[in-house]
């Protein structure tokens, strides 16, 4: 499944890599984040608890920050499995500065296997969107 | 005989298993308790296909209320990969070992006090999958650089074989003036019984033996197949079915390996062990029906005659193939030819694996698969031909005087007045007057269609067809394999009452009600007198290989031993009614219920006093006869023979007829189809009770209506199942129900004690086709070419869609 879009933060791109980069952001901004530790550097143990109807469940799932090219772009490479299935992906993330305003562009593909895809599938698309949406936001409100 | 006239039989005489059934009084599965029983919960893939590194079941063990947990390592040691009809060797067990080959498939067992505790400490087991490239698609499935499911077959060829009847191909194609080829898609749909599968297995240490309560359909040869893969003499496995199933339509068919996986489980765990599948993991990973590519050609001449037919049908059983596949492509091999006179046949057989989910066999058992092909490609000739499709079948049916007829491949049709039965089917739709109505639609730019099938409804198989799954030569090193028995025991009390034990365990067909109105009939008693037991119990009952409720066998071969137990049980009544009366037994008759010497009808012997003497005065009975009163049968049709050397075999042995016509209209711009006129015709032979019939006609027209429109088992690229809910597995309802003419052409059987032939599953093989038909005939204008199911609106809209962007 493809996932793609933009944000637009009111803020430097400097700061938007930064903040992109910070763990402690990352964790109060992830939704349904209960622990992110980063295990060796650009390489992430994350725990998730999702409450949304068809993907409900405890998460644990591994994700690693690849091809950094600061403060333009990096890749995310992400793994992650609960009892209603799991999820891979992989997406490239890249910013530029307009004017005073960041433009986060996010291209990825998304596969998703057992319960996830067979019950979840068809809501899938829209929880993802609600999701990436939710964390776009909380970031913007740190920056 | 008991020679008097019918009464009951023919009748609609009312249900006596509704009122239990309506009021939520049935005995199901889960209605089974039993002291100290535990409950199953099953770890299932998330990989269509992957290699399992690791199963750590540590901290699912230290889960509170958790007895035990199995794994695939377990059932790999405590039984065998399940026999099946193939020269290839298959390694299907009931767990995942060393591999997951489908979305689905159970991987461990947790039994704890109960489910919601099993259910907790699944989320505890850890698995280690090495996820590999899954394949999904048929054809791409035996390219050479497909991902190889069992290493050690090599490729993912289960079965292929070649057929040959009448004239070389060639040599055909040269007589022919057209040569008409199509590829057809036939979808994977599913059964959806209102009641999933059910187990509850226990184990005895003392005598090595298990009971197994399971609401199994048969066909029972899957009992002896499951004692093979437990390692375990059949008599140490009994199983005990209950009086109620809540609907089978063959999905049923496919519960056995749970019978194994749960003996295994009981067996480790020390406990009886109870596990109710729930919806999710039946739509899942149950059964459904075969999956088919179909690549055909009709060879046929201008006046519309066909000569023959050439076709690869290219099956998938999915992860595993099991029993009874290859059974898909090979149960309708004495009816591949269907109602014509086509007398050259050449075939080529493929069984193919992919990363999906198993099959079984499905109301119509590979004949909707087989006439979604025939039956689309005699119009699509009729089309080049420039011919009616009405009139090209006309021309291409077996005569009423041909009959008997036996068919290019072994099928041996005893009765049946084609022609006929298909003119009251277009009768009934006014074919003429929706020709012309069709002209005006279309004039005004409407997309009306009218799609026409008629076929040869096969029941009661013949074992022997499985046979035909390997080669002459394979075969000539085994034994033969034939039959379809099926079995009854008829007795009368000491008081006198009634009370039948049959082997086709029902599923809600009704069989409490026709048994009693045959036993009423039989002899002389009101049907609410008859007690019918349909427990099953393979310790105490009488059953066989191919007993049990699958291929329409009651109406047919049920219905005959029970006529054939009852007349035995007659004839010894009437030797003890001689005996008491003194007279010969050639002069005793026997009227409604009465036994008297035939010129003294005045001193009758009612049945029950001869019960009577049977019972409570074994002393007096005349010599070489039994005490008590009772007849038993277990009938095999005479029709039901091995192969032959020449790859023909008779498939099934009764063989019904069903015409269908549909007139449907699709919306241009939603691509939503109407029927605005449906007609149905069977002959099923003699009708035994034709609100029953009825029943069963509407049924699987509905049934055929999901899987020809709404319902498929579908997956995503990586063999992900995306249709495990019914929110996307969609099932059509009473709302998607249209009104259909329902009407009979009966045609006796003159194999069958009363005349009947199997009714359960014709619709279910005929109306893919003619819905197939419908659309197409709608959608010619456009240039539209129907060539699988199902027929969305969504699909059809796409297909609406194109077709106009290639005309601007």
């Amino acid at each position: 499944m493809k996932i793609e879009g933009t944000y637009t933060f009111k803020a430097p791109q400097q700061k938007v890599w930064e903040t992109f980069n910070s763990v402690e952001h990352l964790q109060e901004a992830l939704p349904g984040c209960e622990e992110l530790i980063e295990t060796e550097p650009g390489k992430f143990d994350v725990f998730l608890k999702i409450g949304i109807s068809a993907v409900k469940g405890k998460y644990k799932g591994k994700f690693e920050i690849a091809d950094p090219n600061p403060p333009n772009s990096y890749k995310l490479i992400g793994q992650g499995k609960g009892l209603p299935g799991y999820v891979k992906g992989e997406a490239v993330i890249s910013m530029s500065q307009e004017g005073e305003d960041t433009i986060l562009s996010y291209d990825g593909d998304v596969q998703v296997g057992g319960l996830l895809a067979g019950i979840g599938q068809r809501m899938i698309g829209g929880i993802s969107k609600m999701m990436i949406g939710q964390f776009f936001k909380s970031m913007d409100k740190v920056l | 005989m008991s020679g008097e006239k019918k009464k009951w039989v023919g009748s609609s005489y009312k249900r006596k298993e509704d009122m239990r059934l309506l009021t939520g009084r049935g005995t199901f599965m889960d209605d089974i308790l039993l002291p100290n029983m535990k409950h199953a919960a099953i770890l299932r893939s998330p990989y269509a296909h992957a290699k399992i590194l690791d199963v750590d079941i540590s901290e699912a063990l230290k889960a509170p209320g958790v007895i035990g947990v199995v794994t695939g390592e377990d059932v790999k040691k405590a039984s065998k990969p399940y026999p099946c009809g193939v020269t290839i060797p298959t390694k299907y067990y009931t767990c995942a070992v060393d591999k997951v080959r489908f979305v689905g498939e159970p991987v461990a067992v947790v039994v704890a006090d109960n489910r919601y505790l099993a259910e907790d400490a699944l989320d505890l087991i850890e698995v280690d999958y090495d996820p590999l490239e899954a394949v999904v698609d048929i054809e791409k499935a035996i390219e050479p650089d497909a991902p190889v499911l069992h290493e050690n077959i090599g490729s993912n060829i289960y079965n292929h074989r070649f057929f040959k009847y009448g004239t070389d191909w060639d040599t055909l194609c040269q007589e022919a003036d057209e040569v008409v080829k199509w590829k057809f898609n036939f979808p994977k749909y599913a059964g959806s019984p209102i009641e999933t599968y059910g187990v509850i297995a226990s184990y005895s240490s003392f005598e090595n033996s298990y009971v197994v309560y399971n609401n199994y359909q048969g066909p029972f040869v899957n009992h002896a197949l499951t004692a093979m893969a437990l390692g375990i003499p059949e008599n140490k496995m009994r199983w005990i079915i209950p009086t109620d199933i809540g609907g089978g339509f063959g999905t049923k068919t496919g519960i056995y390996p749970y019978c194994a996986l749960m003996s295994i489980v009981a067996k480790k765990t020390g406990v009886t062990v109870k596990w109710i599948e729930d919806r999710r993991e039946h739509l899942l990973a149950s059964a459904t029906c075969t999956d088919r590519v179909t690549y055909i050609e009709a060879a046929v001449r201008k006046d519309g005659k066909i000569l023959g037919l050439k076709d690869k049908a290219m099956d998938t059983t999915g992860g595993y193939i099991r029993p009874p596949e290859p059974g898909c492509a090979y149960r309708s091999t004495g009816n591949h030819t269907g109602a014509y006179d086509i007398r050259n046949l050449d075939r080529e057989v493929y069984i193919v694996a992919t990363n999906k989910g198993l099959t079984a066999p499905l109301r119509g058992y590979g004949c909707q698969e087989l006439y979604f092909s025939t039956e689309r490609i005699t119009d699509m000739a009729a089309a080049k031909l420039g011919i009616d499709p009405a009139e090209i079948r006309f021309k291409n049916f077996v005569q009423p005087e041909q009959m008997p007829y036996t068919t290019a491949t072994g099928g041996y049709y005893d009765v049946g007045n084609y022609p006929a039965a298909f003119q009251k089917c277009l009768d009934i739709v006014e074919y003429d007057k929706m020709r012309e109505y069709q002209k005006k639609a279309r004039a005004e730019g409407r997309l009306v269609g009218i799609g026409l099938a008629s076929v040869v409804d096969p029941s009661v198989t013949n074992i022997a067809y499985v046979a035909i799954g390997k080669t002459i030569e394979e075969r000539k090193n085994e034994r033969d394999k034939s039959g379809s028995g099926e079995a009854a025991i008829v007795k009368v009390d000491p008081l006198g009452g009634i009370t039948v034990i049959c082997s086709t365990n029902p599923q809600g067909q009704g069989h409490e009600t026709v048994i009693s109105q045959i036993i009423a009939d039989e002899f002389g008693v009101h049907p609410d007198e008859v007690v019918v037991d349909s427990v099953l119990d393979s310790s105490d009952r009488l059953y066989s290989i191919t007993t049990g409720s699958f291929s329409s066998r009651f109406a047919s071969s049920g219905t005959t031993a029970i006529v054939r137990a009852s007349r035995q049980c007659i004839e010894k009544a009437k030797k003890i009614a001689a005996h008491l009366m003194k007279i010969k037994v050639e002069d005793v008759v026997m009227e409604e219920g009465k036994f008297f010497a035939k010129d003294k009808p005045e001193k009758a012997i009612k049945l029950r006093h001869i019960a009577g003497a049977a019972h409570w005065n074994q002393y007096d009975l005349p010599e070489g006869i039994d005490a008590g009163l009772f007849g038993t049968s277990l009938w095999t049709m005479p029709t039901s023979r091995p192969p032959d050397g020449k790859d023909r075999v008779n498939s099934s042995n009764t063989y019904g007829f069903v015409a269908e016509a549909i007139v449907v209209e699709v919306d241009q711009e939603t691509g939503e189809i109407t029927f605005l006129k449906w007609a149905s015709v069977h002959d099923a032979g003699t009708i035994l009770n034709p609100q029953i019939v009825r029943g069963q006609v509407l049924g699987s027209i509905v049934q055929a209506i999901g899987g020809s429109m709404y319902e498929e088992q579908a997956y995503d690229e990586h063999g992900q199942c995306l249709t495990a809910s019914f929110a996307d597995y969609l099932c059509p309802t009473a709302m998607e129900m249209p009104k259909v003419d329902v009407d009979h052409f009966e045609s006796p059987s003159v194999l069958t004690a009363l005349g009947s032939k199997g009714a359960g599953e014709g619709s279910s093989m005929s109306v893919p086709p003619a819905i197939g038909n419908a659309i197409a005939d709608a959608l010619a204008p456009l240039g539209v070419v129907v060539d699988e199911l199902p027929l969305s609106p969504s699909k059809i809209w796409h297909m609406i869609d194109e077709a106009k962007a290639k005309t601007n």
